[in-house]
């Protein structure tokens, strides 16, 4: 993707990859990278809440732990004062785990006996359960969070938020509601997606000092991308430029009563740039649709034979918003079917091809997963089970580019590595919204971008485009607002 | 890995750009590791690094001091050379004391002081090529990616 500093993910087993490469080949010593982890949590703790001295630190029995027991040690070098809280009996520590407990325990640290874990304490730091969770949390563990997440004070996880799949981003029944989230070794794949948004709050992460050719030699599972990295896309056009540059865009949809959403959506192509925008829609509304926007090229159009001289100059098609189910949907929908030029498929568009799969390599379907379970004849829940799974089946299932919509919205082809949008809000959860994804995504398209860069490129511009409208607040967010701040998020910054 | 790029950098005058560039683009409290080989500009850097925030005078390699402070109008900048150094003495000029959350640090030859040094957030290596410098920047987190992404 030709993107600057696009940010590699990895899932559970990528991280443990990368850590097992530097322990057999490099020689890092495994208690090292534990020392080294709980020095970047204790760095972070520290930058973030630098007047905090009663810090209480909840530790499970594996490496999470153990990352906990050496933010305990250093606290208490640093004049602190660590409670310390063990979820485990001392028999159950392991390895490097039990390591750092001994040396915690040589600096003089008890572990507390007391039930009042977080008397006094000004911060708490979750060192509960990390990467390697895969099953529902229960006992005392689950306990454990509970008390966490009812204490009323400002946590900071350790690499993970407890009871959050680091691969997958699934809550396991429950997870820690964290303030800060310190991912360690790698920022992993999971906490960018799925339930995770709602745990995680503020997510950096840290490489705990492991050289560039670990990360060389593992390759990442997914990649991050935000609107900020999108710049060398969106230069200033040449001087010379004209409208047949910049493609035609024809949008194929609007039954009566929701004419709106094939607007929305061809608007948005005009507001990202595309040459020329036609919408095919319901003669029933076709006179009135573009009123306000005389820009857009509206038709009304029976069916297929009217479809055709429209289907013949356009560059990009985008099917589906409002499309409907009925017999004039579906004559639209067989007329497009054999088109040459590459597609845009969602909303009804999506449940159409449902009805009658097929495999198109020049397509983009832009499911959210109540589409993508109708799509792969899955339910729902499986399709959030695994977000990052279900794109790339639905991508070798029907070919082209597969994004899927839902906080982390996932962008997936079949043969590189799922993408991750990074922006966006809840306030975008209202109608419309994915009408003016699917024009934006079409009208980037148009301007020449390929497939898989246009969905990932079109979702940042539509995310990012929300988070400026969203500064007014997230509720009662209008897809309509987008459309000024779309047209700034696709041009270069004034200088 | 994520953010890492490559910058050529032509002149001494780009090299002293360069750190002011990067010094607009930095939060306060950030900790840089500068290496490359004698005379490859580390402290050019630091001087287009110092003025940029503000300093007046002059900057003078800590060769010999191992540390210089600068109190400046927005924040404390720490220079460190480390070249000259045992590890043990680290601990004896109290280096901890140093990393104080809002001061910026910019250590030379920190591989010297690798077990007791934090982790930067950004690594540059500056080699010399026959047209000039390559500086070369490696994120090591969060922090450091926005910097990268901010300077390029």
């Amino acid at each position: 993707m030709n993107l600057r500093c696009v940010q590699d993910l990895y899932d559970a087993a990528g991280t443990r990859a990368l850590e097992h490469y530097a322990v057999a080949q490099l020689g890092i010593a495994g208690l090292t990278l534990m020392e080294r982890a709980g020095a970047a949590v204790f760095d972070e703790l520290r930058t973030r809440w630098p007047a905090a001295r009663v810090i209480t630190i909840v530790c499970g029995a594996g490496n999470n732990g153990g990352d906990g027991y050496v933010v305990a040690r250093l606290a208490a070098a640093a004049g602190l004062q660590p409670r310390v809280v063990m979820l485990n009996d001392e028999a159950r520590l392991r390895g490097d785990g039990a390591s750092a407990y001994r040396a915690m325990r040589a600096a003089g640290i008890v572990p507390t006996d007391s039930a009042a874990w977080f008397e006094g304490a000004e911060l708490v730091v979750d060192a509960v359960l990390g990467t390697g969770l895969e099953r529902t949390v229960e006992g005392v563990y689950a306990e454990a969070i509970a008390r966490i997440n009812d204490c009323g004070l400002p946590i900071m996880s350790v690499d993970v938020p407890s009871g959050i799949n680091a691969s997958t981003g699934v809550c396991h029944g429950t997870a820690v509601r964290a303030t800060a989230t310190l991912s360690l070794v790698s920022m992993k794949q999971g906490l960018v997606t799925g339930d995770a948004p709602a745990y995680t709050g503020a997510l950096q992460w840290h490489d705990i000092g492991l050289p560039a050719a670990v990360y060389a030699e593992v390759s990442a599972t997914a990649q991050a991308i935000a609107h900020a990295q999108l710049g060398p896309l969106f230069g200033s056009r040449p001087r010379t430029a004209h409208k047949g540059h910049h493609g035609h865009v024809l949008v194929i949809g609007g039954a009566p009563g929701f004419g709106g959403a094939a607007r929305l959506a061809a608007e948005a192509a005009v507001r990202v740039g595309a040459g020329l925008v036609s919408l095919a829609t319901h003669p029933s509304h076709a006179a009135s649709l573009t009123n306000e926007r005389p820009e857009i090229m509206c038709h009304g159009v029976a069916g297929a034979a009217d479809l055709a001289p429209l289907l013949a100059r356009a560059t990009v098609v985008a099917i589906g918003p409002g499309l409907g189910m009925s017999p004039w949907a579906q004559k639209l929908w067989a007329a497009v079917r054999d088109c040459a030029q590459a597609q845009v498929v969602d909303a009804d568009g999506l449940n159409l091809l449902a009805a009658d799969p097929d495999h198109r390599a020049a397509r983009v379907l832009t499911p959210h997963p109540g589409e993508a379970a109708r799509l792969s004849g899955l339910s729902t829940q499986v399709i959030h089970q695994d977000r990052y799974a279900a794109a790339t089946a639905l991508c070798r299932r029907f070919g082209g580019v597969v994004l899927l919509k839902g906080a982390g919205t996932i962008v997936a082809n079949e043969n590189e590595l799922p993408v991750v949008v990074r922006d966006g809000n809840p306030g975008m959860a209202s109608g419309g919204m994915g009408d003016v994804l699917t024009g934006v995504i079409a009208g980037l398209l148009a301007q020449g971008m390929a497939l898989r860069l246009a969905a990932a490129a079109g979702a940042c511009v539509h995310a990012h485009a929300a988070d400026c409208a969203a500064r007014g607040g997230e509720r009662g967010l209008l897809a309509g607002d987008l459309m000024p701040f779309l047209r700034a998020a696709v041009n270069p910054l004034p200088l | 890995m994520t953010a890492s790029v490559s910058i050529h950098v032509a002149t001494a005058e780009a090299m002293e750009a360069l750190g002011g560039r990067l010094a607009h683009c930095c939060r306060a409290g950030v900790r840089l590791y500068l290496s490359g080989e004698l005379a490859a500009g580390k402290t050019t850097f630091t001087r287009g690094y110092l003025r940029a925030l503000g300093h007046a005078g002059a900057v003078k390699s800590p060769t010999f001091t191992l540390v210089e402070s600068y109190q400046l109008e927005s924040r404390v900048v720490h220079h460190f050379d480390l070249y000259r150094l045992a590890a043990a003495e680290l601990e004896f000029i109290g280096i901890e004391d140093y990393f104080d959350a809002d001061a910026d640090c910019l250590i030379e030859w920190a591989e010297r002081g690798a077990p007791i040094l934090p982790t930067p957030d950004l690594t540059l290596m500056l080699r010399v090529l026959a047209g000039g410098r390559e500086v070369q920047l490696q994120s090591h987190g969060s922090r450091g990616d926005e910097i990268v992404l901010s300077l390029c």
